[in-house]
């Protein structure tokens, strides 16, 4: 993916994060966190120009749950509301990796399932280590059950741990890296760092560009203008503009679905996305 | 070990609307935690507030780095 995939207008795909597991409604009390408000949201995202929805599961208290029943009523919910490609999150810093893969366990499966590429600080204490073994274990579960791996590279480091991946597994065409900045382990936000990321990623690769909080709009403007694929959403950022909370995760996908409009890229269809993503 | 932290509470959020469920509260930082941290706070999955929280190790006193003074 280049530059000349947008002067092609190559459609971008455009991923809607709609909760996560970090914060919650204490952050932004817009944030779904039920299943019935996680498949609303996503219904909206997908008008609003959402390809794929990007997924964790909560309690009812917000907090994250691992349990394949919550997953599995999410998915339902958003699946008899939509078309969109469904991608659930195998994250979990502190959770086993038994508890990381019910994620991948709902019936059907998801389409595409996040894989963690190495490890990232969280708080003053934690890590969520991601090993070797871990990637491994959870790809060869990806594959197994015929789900698309988003290869999640929170720094530099992660895209020599992608082309540690394709060394050990015969990963399919096209692989898909997510570029993430912002704070902490995070790539330090900025857009030579995003050209030199796209740069030293694997031949061939495509990629889907994450910045948290104000680097969300800017950098994934930016890799829209490479040819990349972006990621918007409330797990991401929780606010619209300076000091304003966003209204919700179709706010934030119909901004860059303008943007990428504007600049010459049309926004993918779910069923468009199926086919550039090689679901 | 304890299974939770003596600091954590429930409270409605004021703008969560009347029927949501209470949300985890840090008495010791006087403020709601993210939804992962009271995952610390509930010692759920390999976590635990004695050694990961550094609010509970700030407010009780103990150092900074798990493990220093040989517990």
């Amino acid at each position: 993916m280049s530059y000349d995939d947008y002067l092609a207008g190559e459609p971008v795909v455009v991923t809607a994060a709609l909760t996560g597991g970090v914060h919650g409604k204490e952050a932004n009390p817009n944030l779904p966190e039920t299943p019935e408000e996680i498949g609303r949201a996503a219904a909206a995202c997908e008008a609003a120009g959402a390809a794929v929805v990007h997924l964790h599961a909560r309690r009812e208290s917000g907090e994250r749950s691992f349990d394949r029943e919550r997953f599995q009523a999410i998915t339902d919910e958003v699946r008899s509301r939509t078309n969109l490609v469904v991608q659930h999150s195998t994250g979990g810093t502190g959770a086993s990796v038994e508890a990381r893969r019910r994620a991948l366990r709902t019936d059907p499966p998801p389409e595409m399932a996040s894989l963690d590429m190495g490890p990232l600080n969280r708080y003053h204490h934690l890590t969520s280590e991601n090993t070797r073994g871990t990637v491994d274990s959870l790809y060869d579960e990806m594959v197994d059950r015929g789900i698309k791996p988003e290869l999640e590279a929170f720094n530099d480091g992660h895209i020599n741990e992608i082309r540690g991946l394709l060394e050990r597994r015969d990963l399919d065409d096209p692989v898909y890296a997510t570029l993430i900045f912002g704070g902490g382990t995070t790539s330090p936000p900025s857009p030579r760092n995003l050209l030199n990321a796209v740069e030293n990623l694997p031949e061939g690769a495509a990629f889907n560009t994450l910045g948290f909080g104000r680097h969300q709009l800017p950098l994934t403007t930016m890799a829209i203008l490479l040819g990349g694929h972006v990621r918007v959403g409330l797990e991401d950022n929780v606010y619209y503009g300076d000091g304003d909370l966003a209204e919700s995760n179709a706010q934030l996908v119909a901004r860059t679905a303008e943007l990428a409009e504007t600049l010459g890229r049309p926004v993918a269809t779910p069923d468009e996305a199926r086919e550039i993503l090689g679901l | 070990m304890t299974d939770q932290c003596p600091h954590l509470d429930y409270r409605p959020l004021a703008d969560a609307g009347d029927d949501a469920d209470a949300r985890a509260y840090c008495t010791a930082a006087e403020e709601f935690v993210q939804a992962m941290r009271a995952d610390v706070c509930n010692d759920r999955y390999d976590l635990d507030h004695e050694t990961d929280c550094e609010i509970y190790r700030d407010h009780e006193g103990l150092p900074a780095i798990p493990g220093a003074d040989g517990e």
